[in-house]
């Protein structure tokens, strides 16, 4: 079901935390609500669910204004960051508490309870109680548990937080499948980038409690709008440069370091003030605009290297190269920079194009 | 090393230790010993004496324990005129001369009565001309037993067969027994307890109180937690101050309050008289409505333990799980009903065992509110305890009897205790150290 915000704002007494909000969750689609902490996307989550009422605008689903509808009476399955189980109750009892709050006859339950825990793989489990099962079991009943009442929309709070590495990337791709085999409208709320990117169809990027960003994951991470949305996404993150137009060029602050504009962009004014982003795998290519620097720290990370460059100027950009036996550290290095995919900003962070 | 944590511990736990022994033990032990005796305002709780008075000859002639010859040779009051009377009367002062003419026309007489001793002595020259004088000398050579103090038993034979009476082994313990005024070993209190029908009156009023009592405290106090809960936090902290005021309110002004409530000329009486209801002793006007007074008394005491311990409970839920309960589509109710109450039991089986022991041993609000009345319908058995052994209207303190009642209790009290410990399973709530040594 497509889900609408309407110039959703939301207050807690006088602090605005959302101010006229506009987004759109298509049907079907896995949409990612990704941001630092403080930005209001789980105060965004908590109010498309009902648990805290709006302040202003609507919130549609489908085409029915729930604004000002409970969460009792909305039809949202939670996954919370805690799973939040009911630990007095059995995985049984657990799953089976939305549908019998809604007196739905036992037999009927137990149908719908056998076949939403063998969807998610955890029907040996139900006798069990919550405090019996590992983290990611009882993530995979919590995700039974909201997707048993076949609810409108999952909402997902930083559902992996809570888990290790390893379980945390089986859990991304079994919530996708399982978001997929249903057909679901889900919302996924995270700070984790690399989450947003891989689980979901489009992602939105927040701040403040503003949406910066609407878009693909592959889209915002090639085609950023702000410096924000740029240094949001991409791991190692992108390192920025800062320095002036002088004709095609733009020599570095402090330095008589030139990098060369990319040619797709229209030509800024001399003397204006720019920022380069420049991602780490746009460093040591074998084209571009060569730059010369110390190489001032060297991290393992197994099939690649991460390399820290520190130029004259004192700034620092990072390149991601396959492991290189010739290079150490403090050593110098001449580096080539791909000019033509560097990102251009202005002063104020917007993308220049 | 292990000796050294060893002692520590022990050094941590003496304070405890102490307390145990001093504040439990000993009065448990003191308690035991005082039920199997007699002592009270009677016996005093030293020694005592041996005194045969009129009353308990009486009593062997309405008993018929001892035969007709031994009772009467005990109640007679002869005079013998030996020498061991007459010492005693030379060193109580008499003239020689008056004493000298008894010896020598009296001696080794026995007179049956004052008046023939008497009619005797006046015949004697050297008599005191005073009659009052006369008849006191008689008293020297007097052989009764009756009405005298003796602190020992040996001075209280030697006293009993001066006195001409022959008593065979078994009816002299019969008689010194009598005559104690000392307290002894018994268990009289036992078997008079079980069979009064009294004590059972006031047994089924204490189980009466601690379950009514008991029921509004946990009820009460989990309706004041859950309406406190779904308030505003100002507010609730509001009205769980309030509900905390009897608690904290010292027990005298509080009943005091109740009291200018419910006496006849009091809130309620007065507000019902503008509407033309005669005045009326909410408090000891009736037995109901004194058990009603009563139990509201202790219920709102009580019940803010409770609704302390279930509030914090309350809190102690995870908000996550509230909230998922409320995106699951339960309402209010069912809230409460499936995901408070649930994570309630603890506190509740708790606060169940903890009422009940404290309940069991509480009189005090009783006391000072209805005094066990109007007629002793209100009585509990603690308070029954205290009127036998310490404040007694009579002033006859039973002490034995009233610690033989307080051991009852405490009997009771440990048992239950003990059942609450099986029954609930304490031993699972209390984690083992984190710490080893």
């Amino acid at each position: 079901m497509r889900i609408l915000l309407d110039k959703f704002t939301k207050k807690f007494d006088d602090t605005v935390v959302i101010n006229d909000m506009d987004l759109e969750i298509k049907d079907g689609e896995l949409m990612a609500l990704l941001g630092p902490s403080g930005c209001g996307k789980s105060t965004t989550l908590f109010s498309i669910c009902g648990i805290y009422q709006c302040s202003g605008g609507r919130i549609l689903f489908g085409d029915r204004d729930v604004s000002n509808v409970s969460s009792q009476q909305r039809n949202v399955g939670v996954v919370f960051q805690n799973y939040a189980l009911y630990p007095h109750m059995s995985i049984y009892e657990n799953i089976a508490f939305p549908l019998m709050v809604k007196k739905m006859d036992a037999a009927q339950i137990k149908k719908e309870v056998h076949a939403i825990a063998k969807l998610v793989h955890i029907g040996d489990l139900l006798e069990r109680r919550p405090s019996q099962l590992s983290g990611g079991q009882q993530q995979r009943v919590a995700l039974c548990r909201a997707l048993v009442r076949r609810p409108d929309v999952l909402l997902l709070d930083e559902p992996l937080a809570n888990l290790d590495a390893k379980l945390r990337l089986e859990m991304r791709s079994e919530i996708r499948r399982i978001q997929q085999e249903t057909g679901i409208t889900a919302i996924l709320v995270t700070h984790d980038q690399v989450e947003a990117m891989s689980m979901c169809d489009r992602i939105a990027l927040m701040d403040e409690g503003k949406v910066l960003q609407v878009t693909t994951p592959n889209d915002m991470y090639h085609n950023p709008q702000t410096d924000f949305v740029a240094s949001f996404l991409g791991n190692p993150p992108i390192a920025f440069l800062e320095g002036e137009v002088a004709g095609n060029q733009v020599l570095l602050n402090g330095s008589q370091l030139k990098v060369a504009l990319p040619s797709s962009i229209r030509q800024p004014d001399n003397g204006t003030k720019v920022r380069l982003g420049v991602r780490p795998e746009l460093v040591g290519t074998d084209r571009g605009n060569a730059v010369a620097g110390r190489i001032s720290f060297i991290e393992t990370q197994g099939r690649e290297n991460l390399y820290d460059l520190t130029l004259d100027n004192g700034a620092v950009l990072r390149s991601i190269q396959a492991v290189r036996s010739d290079i150490s550290m403090g050593q110098t290095a001449n580096w080539n920079i791909d000019t033509e995919r560097v990102l251009v900003f202005d002063t104020n962070g917007q993308r220049l194009l | 090393m292990r000796q050294r944590i060893g002692l520590l511990g022990l050094g941590f736990m003496a304070p405890a230790m102490i307390m145990v022994v001093v504040f439990f033990l000993i009065p448990v032990i003191m308690t035991a010993f005082f039920a199997f005796t007699n002592m009270g305002t009677a016996t005093g709780v030293s020694g005592g004496e041996y005194l045969l008075t009129p009353k308990i000859i009486k009593q062997f002639e309405a008993n018929q324990t001892l035969d007709e010859k031994v009772i009467t040779a005990l109640g007679s009051s002869s005079y013998i005129v030996n020498k061991t009377n007459l010492a005693r009367a030379k060193e109580a002062g008499l003239k020689s001369k008056y004493l000298g003419e008894i010896d020598k026309k009296l001696h080794g007489k026995t007179f049956a009565s004052r008046r023939q001793f008497e009619r005797a002595l006046k015949k004697l020259k050297s008599r005191p001309r005073n009659t009052r004088a006369l008849i006191k000398s008689t008293a020297h050579f007097s052989n009764s037993v009756l009405n005298t103090r003796y602190e020992t038993l040996g001075d209280f034979k030697t006293a009993l067969s001066n006195n001409g009476a022959i008593l065979a082994e078994p009816q002299l313990k019969i008689v010194t027994q009598a005559s104690y005024t000392g307290w002894i070993w018994t268990t009289d209190n036992f078997t008079t307890m079980f069979s009064k029908p009294d004590t059972w009156f006031v047994a089924v009023n204490t189980l009466v109180y601690v379950v009514l009592v008991l029921a509004f405290n946990i009820f009460f106090g989990l309706f004041l937690s859950l309406t406190t809960f779904y308030l505003p936090t100002g507010q609730s902290v509001f009205f769980r101050a309030i509900w905390l005021l009897p608690r904290i309110s010292p027990p005298v002004l509080y009943v005091l309050l109740w009291k200018w409530l419910t006496w006849d000329t009091g809130f309620i009486s007065t507000v019902l008289g503008w509407f033309g209801m005669a005045p009326y002793n909410f408090m000891l006007g009736s037995v109901e409505s004194a058990w009603t007074v009563v139990i509201l008394i202790n219920g709102f005491v009580g019940a803010s333990l409770g609704m302390i311990l279930f509030s914090s409970a309350i809190q102690a839920i995870p908000t996550s799980i509230l909230y998922a309960s409320e995106v699951d589509g339960a309402n209010r109710w069912q809230q409460i009903r499936y995901i408070i109450l649930p994570q309630l039991r603890w506190p509740i089986l708790f606060t169940t065992s903890y009422t009940t022991l404290s309940l069991l041993t509480s009189f005090e609000y009783i006391l000072l509110s209805t005094r066990g009345g109007p007629g002793g319908t209100t009585n509990v058995w603690a308070l029954e305890a205290y009127f036998t052994a310490l404040n007694n209207y009579s002033g006859n303190l039973q002490y034995g009897y009233g610690a033989a009642m307080a051991l009852v209790l405490v009997t009771i009290g440990i048992s239950v205790s003990l059942l609450y410990l099986r029954l609930f399973k304490f031993d699972d709530l209390v984690t083992r150290p984190r710490i080893e040594s």
